[in-house]
């Protein structure tokens, strides 16, 4: 079975810079290369300092970033590589909630839920309303729907966020630093909502966290700890 | 000694010609993303172009016919005025149709245009990729391509032409008051500028307008998704972005003049 998100020796402490003698260089300095494999219905944190290029993994997965020796795969395929529109069609099976959130300044937290589905399927609108109904209530921000996220707290943005990432209710989600700033109950409230339910085959989404800190409330609720160290990838225990 | 100034011309030219690359480039790549527009995204992009067209068109007509209105009086007024002088009012319709409808109404409809919209698209779009929101767009499967540069490019478009067309038949009417406060009758007026109004001038018209909001709806967002270190290059975007506009509007201006000439 095709393993959800695979990243295959990828200079990570160096790939801000993206040349090819950077890569020379970052091995010369003694850099290594990082590989980790995420497995179905898992959920694994990848932590590492400022440093350590961690922020770039989602990036990389998600295509948006091409790492010039390496790969990230998702379910097999580097989206990177992909043509424009495949890539863009390939991204919306992948949920992403990117460092920072990303929500759109002049939509409300309701309409940024609702811009993927409504941009990238073919539903109805009253299909696409309930849908959006549905998930900013699993996220209690319904009172907040109608606010901009200038408006909205921290909590009530990363929350909306997260909606966003879970529109099409996708079977891998990648978060980038998605607990900063928040407290450690609604931390792992948030990552419980993007582990999902456990569907009929007895499996929760893949779920790939980076960041530089994990709660200490979630370490329990993880399946796997990996730290950047040097550019490679360290078993940070359970 | 010699060498070095050549040198710094040679790099100032590399660099001037790799930006009129990169937008060029742009400017393709936003067309061709069109039909890549998935059918859902389409309505999606329609509300955003509805909006920027009650932005740029609809908001800008107070400030067109008040530019076109003053401007076509003062002209016309002081025209008759001085061509009275030699017995030659008649050259009125000629210098209307060449100095106004032909020449400024274009140049000084996308001026107005660069400086209300091409000035709020570029920091638009620049405050939209130092937040973050352009990269989760790209991250959520939209092409920025797809909503928020085609909307802006065929708004500007089509209200730069719209505002153009508007322009004109303002100072039209604005140089018929002028007629009638300076003692020429309008019935007089209409025939002398209306005789000299031919078709190709409404062609070169609309051409001209098409282009000039092609290079407000490109260059400002071209500038405005070109940012990468911070809030503080905003400003500097802007500025690009509409000094850019306004010497793009002079020199394809000029063009236009060499072509039809």
């Amino acid at each position: 079975m095709t393993p959800p998100l695979v990243f295959e020796g990828i200079p990570l402490a160096r790939i801000r810079r993206r040349t090819r003698s950077s890569i020379d260089r970052a091995s010369s300095e003694g850099d290594g290369l990082f590989s980790v494999e995420v497995a179905p219905h898992q959920t694994v944190v990848t932590l590492g300092d400022e440093t350590s290029g961690v922020d770039s993994l989602g990036a990389l997965a998600m295509g948006l970033e091409l790492s010039p020796i390496g790969a990230a795969r998702v379910y097999g395929t580097e989206i990177a590589r992909l043509e424009r529109r495949a890539q863009l069609a390939f991204r919306r099976k992948v949920g992403y909630l990117p460092a920072g959130e990303g929500l759109l300044q002049n939509l409300t937290l309701r309409d940024n839920v609702r811009l993927p589905l409504r941009f990238g399927s073919d539903f109805q609108s009253d299909e696409i309303e309930g849908r959006v109904d549905v998930i900013l209530a699993q996220l209690r921000i319904s009172r907040a729907a109608d606010v901009r996220p200038a408006q909205a707290n921290e909590e009530e943005r990363r929350r909306a966020a997260l909606g966003r990432a879970l529109a099409f209710d996708p079977e891998l989600v990648i978060m980038e630093q998605p607990f900063d700033g928040l407290t450690e109950r609604v931390a792992a409230e948030l990552l419980e909502i993007a582990r999902g339910g456990e569907t009929a085959e007895g499996g929760r989404r893949t779920v790939l966290v980076t960041g530089q800190d994990l709660p200490a409330l979630l370490r329990a609720r993880v399946d796997r700890l990996v730290r950047v160290v040097k550019g490679q990838a360290v078993a940070g225990g359970r | 000694m010699v060498i070095r100034p050549i040198a710094a011309i040679g790099r100032g030219t590399a660099r001037w010609l790799a930006r009129l690359g990169g937008l060029a480039r742009f400017a393709f790549e936003a067309l061709a993303s069109l039909p890549s527009l998935p059918g859902a995204g389409r309505r999606v992009a329609g509300r955003v172009l509805l909006n920027q067209l009650r932005f740029t068109a609809l908001d800008g007509v107070g400030l067109i016919v008040l530019l076109s209105g003053i401007l076509s009086f003062l002209v016309i007024s002081s025209l008759i005025r001085q061509l009275g002088r030699v017995g030659a009012t008649d050259l009125i319709g000629e210098l209307m149709v060449v100095v106004i409808v032909r020449n400024l109404g274009p140049i000084l409809t996308a001026l107005a245009v660069v400086s209300r919209s091409g000035t709020a698209i570029t920091a638009e779009l620049a405050t939209n990729t130092v937040l973050g929101e352009v990269r989760a767009l790209e991250g959520m499967g939209i092409d920025p391509f797809h909503y928020l540069v085609l909307p802006r490019l065929f708004g500007c478009i089509l209200s730069t032409l719209t505002l153009s067309v508007l322009f004109d038949v303002v100072a039209l009417f604005g140089g018929f008051l002028a007629a009638g406060s300076e003692g020429m009758s309008g019935a007089r007026y209409l025939h002398i500028v209306l005789a000299k109004l031919i078709t190709q001038d409404v062609v070169l018209t609309v051409l001209k307008s098409l282009v000039f909001g092609l290079i407000i709806g490109v260059l400002p967002s071209y500038q405005g998704l070109s940012v990468q270190s911070g809030p503080t290059e905003i400003p500097q975007a802007v500025i690009r972005g509409t000094v850019g506009s306004i010497v793009l509007v002079f020199i394809f201006s000029a063009l236009f003049v060499v072509a039809s000439s």
